[in-house]
């Protein structure tokens, strides 16, 4: 979301164009599910109410109330919560 | 379990049903035509609780908590809404996500609301012989232990079908109206009393 708005303020203001800030945002994508898949051995899971749920161009949303978190060594419960997932084999093509 | 409790808390009509038995009514899929051509795109997008991926399947499949059904929304404007367990809240269902569709902006009607299908089920409470039901009911039976465990009964009239298991639970399905499915269940129950199981394995 930062990062988006970041671009989107360069790209008014003309320091960037957009089509780098796209590739930006395409890279930042890559390098985070790389991130996850190399560096990342900590596992999460999320536990709630399901509010809502849209699965539309191959996104899916979810809103869960009352969700808790749990990992090896800490749990949270988050009153509302949005998580957007797309399937990350169709990220690297 | 919730057939029990109806059957406690009002008395069967004995007139209408012998067997003292009544089938639940567990699924009922309806059909209804909102008659205008939809964006299912722009509705999967807009809509809470709604998948469309037109790459496996054509249609948006939405679903509401009360009542607790799925709906299958078609672009030429054909819905069919499946889950409800009464015509009523089929119909309630239905209109429901006309409702939907009518507040994303679709000039959409509610036209030829038909019921299409009523599954029911219930439990005589006695193991019953197949083969032997299979054997003198040869012509509607089909009994293939090794493909389904359960007998297959297509009843000419009601034309239903039914599934008989040894355990003397049925399902029943294939019904327009819920009075074909309670017809069909008085029709077999003599046939289930007949072969009846005496001998249990699981004796103690």
């Amino acid at each position: 979301m930062c990062l988006t708005e970041t671009l989107d303020e360069m790209v008014s203001n003309g320091i960037l164009s957009p089509e780098l800030a796209i590739q930006v945002l395409v890279q930042f994508d890559k390098s985070m599910t790389e991130a996850l898949e190399s560096q990342v051995k900590s596992k999460v899971t999320i536990k709630g109410h399901l509010h809502t749920y849209r699965f539309c161009d191959n996104v899916w949303t979810f809103i869960l109330q009352d969700a808790l978190f749990k990992s090896e060594d800490f749990q949270e419960t988050v009153g509302r919560v949005k998580i957007v997932a797309c399937d990350s084999k169709l990220l690297s093509q | 379990m919730a057939d029990q409790v109806l059957e406690g808390s009002q008395p069967v009509d004995l007139s209408k049903h012998p067997s003292g038995i009544v089938p639940t009514l567990q699924n009922i899929v309806s059909t209804v035509n909102l008659d205008c051509k939809l964006d299912l795109k722009a509705i999967a997008l807009q809509a809470r609780n709604a998948e469309y991926n037109p790459k496996r399947f054509a249609a948006v499949i939405m679903r509401i908590r009360e009542p607790k059904t799925t709906a299958l929304i078609f672009a030429s404007g054909k819905m069919v809404c499946t889950g409800a367990k009464s015509e009523q809240q089929s119909k309630l269902a239905a209109r429901k996500y006309a409702r939907i569709i009518q507040k994303l902006g679709f000039p959409a009607k509610f036209k030829d609301f038909k019921i299409q299908n009523i599954v029911g089920s219930c439990d005589v409470k006695f193991p019953i012989r197949l083969e032997g039901l299979a054997y003198s009911h040869g012509a509607f039976s089909s009994y293939e232990p090794e493909l389904f465990p359960g007998l297959i009964y297509r009843m000419k009239q009601p034309k239903i079908v039914l599934l008989i298991f040894v355990s003397g639970k049925i399902v029943l399905t294939g019904a327009k109206v819920r009075d074909e499915t309670y017809t069909a269940f008085e029709n077999i129950y003599p046939v289930l009393t007949e072969f009846r199981k005496n001998q249990q394995w699981y004796d103690f």
